[in-house]
C-alpha cells in the first residue's frame, strides 16, 4: 500500500512554534513551550526525557491525536491543524502506525485480526488484508501464533503483534509510546532490533518516546524533552533536505 | 463489515453475564408484548366473532332511515314493509360476495306465567338463516353450545328461549307454555302462547331478567305486521364489509329505498368501548418494555464504554472515525435487540404452545359460561415488534454511542 504519495522537498513532520497547555482542574499545565523540529522520512527518532517533560504530547501531536494550543504540524507538508475529525482519521490510517505501552490490542481478536484491523478500516478486502497481515506477522516471527487472541500471547509476542499491526499499511512513520516499558529486557532487545531492522529494511521512520537507555544507545538520532521544550537534538534534520517519497518501501 | 459484526458479536459475550441479562430483559418485554398482543387478539377476535356469528348479526344491518335514532320510541314507523324486504332481497342476491341474509324484527311487551307478568325484550329471527350465520364462526366459542334445551327451529314457529334470569324469575322450565302480551302496529293489545324450548345467558347482565327469542312469524304475528326492523347480511369475507356497504347504499337508494346500513363495529358499542380499554392497556405495557429495554440498553452500552474507553481511543488512532465508533456501539445494541427479540420469540411461542396444551378456560365479562382461554400468534405483531426493538436498541445506544466517539483520542487512551 503506498502510504505518502505526494512528491517534493517537505519533510515528513515539520512542528514550528508548537505548544501544548491543559487545564487540569483549576490548574493549567504548559505540556509543551513553541516546539519546532522536523523529521524526515525513513529517520530512527528516541524522544527522551524524564516524567512531564512532554515526550507523549509530543508523540500524541506528531500522531494526529491530539491538536496544538498554537503552532503548526505538517505531515509531509501539509498542515493538519484545521483539516476535520475524518480527514485526520484517514491521514492517520494511511500514513502512521502506532505502537502503545501497553500494546492496546483488541481483546477479542486474534493476533491475525488485530494486524488486518488497519487496512479493514481503510476499506481494504478480508482477502488482501489477511494476506498482508499474515506477511506482516511473520516477519515479526509470530506466524505460528496468528490465531491466539492477545491474552494467550505474552508480552514481548503482544508487542511484535502490535508492530505489525502498525506496519500492514505502509506507513510512512510509525510513533511508538514507551514501546518496550513493559518489556523484560531480552524482550525489549528483541523489539529494538526488530524495530531498527524494519527502519532499516522499509524505510519507515520512527519516531518513539522512551526512557530505555538500551534503546537510546542504538539511536542515531535523540531527542531530549525537558520541561516542555527540546533540550538537545543529537542529529537535528533541516526541512530544506530533499524527500522523495513514493511509498513506505524504499 | 463482516469484521465489525464480528468485533461487535465478540464485544457481546465480553461480559456475557450483563449482556445475557440485557438480552433476557428485551427477551421479556418482547414476550409480554406479544402475550398481550396474542391476548388481546383473540378477545378482539371473540368480540367480533360473537357479535357477527355467534349472536348471529352478521356484518352490517339494513335499517330504514332514522330507525336506530327515532325508532325506539315509535318503532313501528320505521320498519321495512314486504316491499322493501322484496326490493332489498333482489338488490342482495345480485351480490356474490353475501353468503346470505336474514330479516329480524324485535319486539317487547310483558310476558306472563298466568300469575305474574314482567316486561321483555325478544328478537324475531328465523333460525335456520341464523343456524348458517352461527355456523361460519371461526372460534372454539362458536362451536360451543351456549343454551340449555332445545335449539330453535324453523318447525317450531311458537317456540321460544328465554333469559335465565327470566326463566328462574317466572319460574319457567323447558316445555312450558308461555304466555307473551304486546301492542300490535295498530295499537291493540295481542297476546301469544309460546313454547319454551332453551334458556341462555344474556350477554348484557342488565338484560338477564328481560331477554327472549322468538322466531320471525312469532314477532310479526304478535305485532300482527309482516314487516320487519332490519335485514342483516352476513358477507364471504369480512374485510369487504365497508366497500360493500357503500355498493349496497347507493344501489338500495336508487331503487327508492330509504334506508341505511350500519356495519358490525358500529353497532357493537360494547367490541369498540373494549378495544379502546386494551389498546390503552397496550400502550402501557409497550411503555413500560419501552422503559425497561432503553435503561437495560443505555446500561450496557454505557458500561461497555466505560469499560473499553481505552479500546475505543486505540480504534480511533488507527483510523476508526467518529461515525465507526458510533456504528460499532450500534452494532452492539443492535444485536443485543436482535437476540433480545430471538428469544422474545421462543418465549412468545412457550406461552402460546402452554396455553394451547393446557387449554385453560375462563369466564369473560358478559358470559357467563367457561369458555377457552387463547392466546393467539401474531406474526406481523412480532415482526413489528421485532423491528420496534431493534430501532428503540439503537436509539438507545446512540447516545451513549456519540458520547464515546467525541471522547478525545489522547484521553480514551490514557483511561485506567
Amino acid at each position: 500500500m503506498n502510504t505518502i504519495t505526494s512528491i517534493g522537498t517537505a519533510p515528513l513532520v515539520e512542528l514550528r512554534r508548537v505548544t501544548r497547555h491543559y487545564q487540569i482542574g483549576e490548574n493549567p499545565v504548559i505540556a509543551l513551550k513553541g516546539i519546532d523540529i522536523t523529521i524526515q522520512a525513513r529517520e530512527f527518532v528516541a524522544i527522551w526525557g524524564p516524567s512531564g517533560s512532554g515526550k507523549s504530547t509530543l508523540c500524541n501531536l506528531i500522531g494526529m491525536l491530539d491538536s496544538p494550543t498554537s503552532g503548526t504540524v505538517l505531515i509531509n507538508g501539509q498542515e493538519v491543524n484545521d483539516l476535520s475529525d475524518n480527514a485526520r482519521s484517514e491521514l492517520r490510517n494511511r500514513t502512521i502506525g502506532f505502537v502503545f505501552q501497553n500494546f492496546n490490542l483488541v481483546p477479542v481478536l486474534s493476533a491475525l485480526e488485530n494486524v488486518m484491523l488497519p487496512l479493514q478500516i481503510a476499506g481494504a478486502s478480508s482477502t488482501v488484508a489477511r494476506e498482508r497481515a499474515l506477511e506482516r506477522l511473520t516477519e515479526v516471527g509470530l506466524e505460528k501464533h496468528v490465531a491466539h487472541r492477545p491474552a494467550k500471547l505474552s508480552g514481548g509476542q503482544q508487542q511484535r503483534v502490535a508492530i505489525a499491526r502498525a506496519l500492514v499499511t505502509d506507513p510512512a512513520l510509525v510513533i511508538a509510546d514507551e514501546p518496550t516499558a513493559n518489556l523484560d529486557s531480552g524482550n525489549a532487545r528483541r523489539i529494538i532490533e526488530l524495530m531498527l531492522n524494519i527502519n532499516a529494511s522499509h524505510g519507515t521512520a520512527f519516531v518513539f518516546s522512551t526512557h530505555d537507555q538500551r534503546l537510546l544507545e542504538s539511536v542515531k538520532r535523540r531527542v531530549l524533552m525537558q520541561d516542555g521544550e527540546i533540550g538537545s537534538d543529537s542529529h537535528p534534520t533541516r526541512p530544506a533536505v530533499q524527500t522523495r517519497i513514493a511509498g513506505g518501501r524504499p | 463489515m463482516i469484521t465489525w459484526f464480528k468485533l461487535a458479536t465478540r464485544n457481546l459475550f465480553r461480559n456475557g453475564r450483563r449482556s445475557l441479562f440485557t438480552v433476557m430483559a428485551i427477551g421479556l418485554g418482547f414476550a409480554a408484548v406479544n402475550a398481550l398482543g396474542g391476548f388481546t387478539a383473540y378477545i378482539f377476535t371473540s368480540l367480533e366473532d360473537s357479535y357477527i356469528h355467534i349472536q348471529g348479526n352478521g356484518h352490517m344491518s339494513i335499517f330504514k332511515k332514522g330507525f336506530l335514532n327515532e325508532g325506539k320510541l315509535d318503532p313501528t314507523r320505521y320498519l321495512l314493509n314486504e316491499e322493501d324486504v322484496r326490493v332489498i332481497d333482489e338488490v342482495l342476491q345480485a351480490h356474490p360476495e353475501i353468503r346470505i341474509s336474514t330479516p329480524e324484527l324485535n319486539i317487547s311487551g310483558l310476558v306472563s306465567n298466568g300469575e305474574v307478568s314482567t316486561i321483555f325484550l325478544a328478537s324475531g329471527r328465523v333460525s335456520s338463516k341464523v343456524d348458517v350465520i352461527r355456523s361460519r364462526s371461526r372460534t372454539k366459542v362458536g362451536n360451543m353450545q351456549l343454551f340449555d334445551g332445545e335449539p330453535m327451529s324453523d318447525e317450531t314457529p311458537n317456540g321460544l328461549g328465554m333469559s335465565q334470569g327470566l326463566a328462574d324469575q317466572l319460574r319457567f322450565k323447558q316445555g312450558d307454555t308461555v304466555v307473551v302480551m304486546a301492542p300490535t302496529v295498530n295499537g291493540q293489545i295481542n297476546a301469544l302462547d309460546g313454547q319454551m324450548l332453551q334458556t341462555f345467558n344474556s350477554p348484557v347482565e342488565a338484560l338477564e331478567d328481560k331477554l327472549m327469542l322468538v322466531s320471525l312469524e312469532f314477532a310479526q304475528n304478535l305485532y300482527d305486521t309482516t314487516s320487519v326492523d332490519r335485514i342483516n347480511v352476513l358477507l364471504n369475507d369480512g374485510l369487504l364489509t365497508e366497500s360493500m356497504r357503500a355498493t349496497l347504499q347507493s344501489e338500495l337508494v336508487a331503487r327508492g329505498l330509504d334506508i341505511e346500513i350500519k356495519t358490525w363495529n358500529e353497532l357493537s358499542t360494547f367490541y369498540t368501548k373494549v378495544k379502546n380499554m386494551f389498546d390503552v392497556i397496550f400502550l402501557f405495557a409497550f411503555l413500560i418494555v419501552f422503559t425497561i429495554v432503553v435503561m437495560s440498553v443505555v446500561n450496557t452500552v454505557g458500561m461497555a464504554i466505560m469499560e473499553r474507553t481505552r479500546e475505543i481511543g486505540t480504534l480511533r488512532a488507527l483510523g476508526v472515525k467518529r461515525r465507526g465508533i458510533v456504528g460499532l456501539f450500534a452494532l452492539e445494541s443492535m444485536l443485543l435487540g436482535l437476540f433480545g427479540s430471538l428469544v422474545g420469540v421462543l418465549l412468545t411461542l412457550a406461552v402460546w404452545s402452554s396455553i394451547a396444551t393446557l387449554e385453560p378456560t375462563w369466564i369473560p365479562p358478559q358470559i357467563t359460561r367457561r369458555i377457552p382461554l387463547e392466546v393467539y400468534l401474531v406474526p406481523q405483531e412480532m415482526l413489528w415488534s421485532m423491528l420496534a426493538l431493534l430501532v428503540l436498541s439503537l436509539l438507545a445506544a446512540s447516545l451513549p454511542a456519540r458520547k464515546a466517539a467525541r471522547m478525545e483520542i489522547v484521553g480514551a487512551l490514557g483511561h485506567v
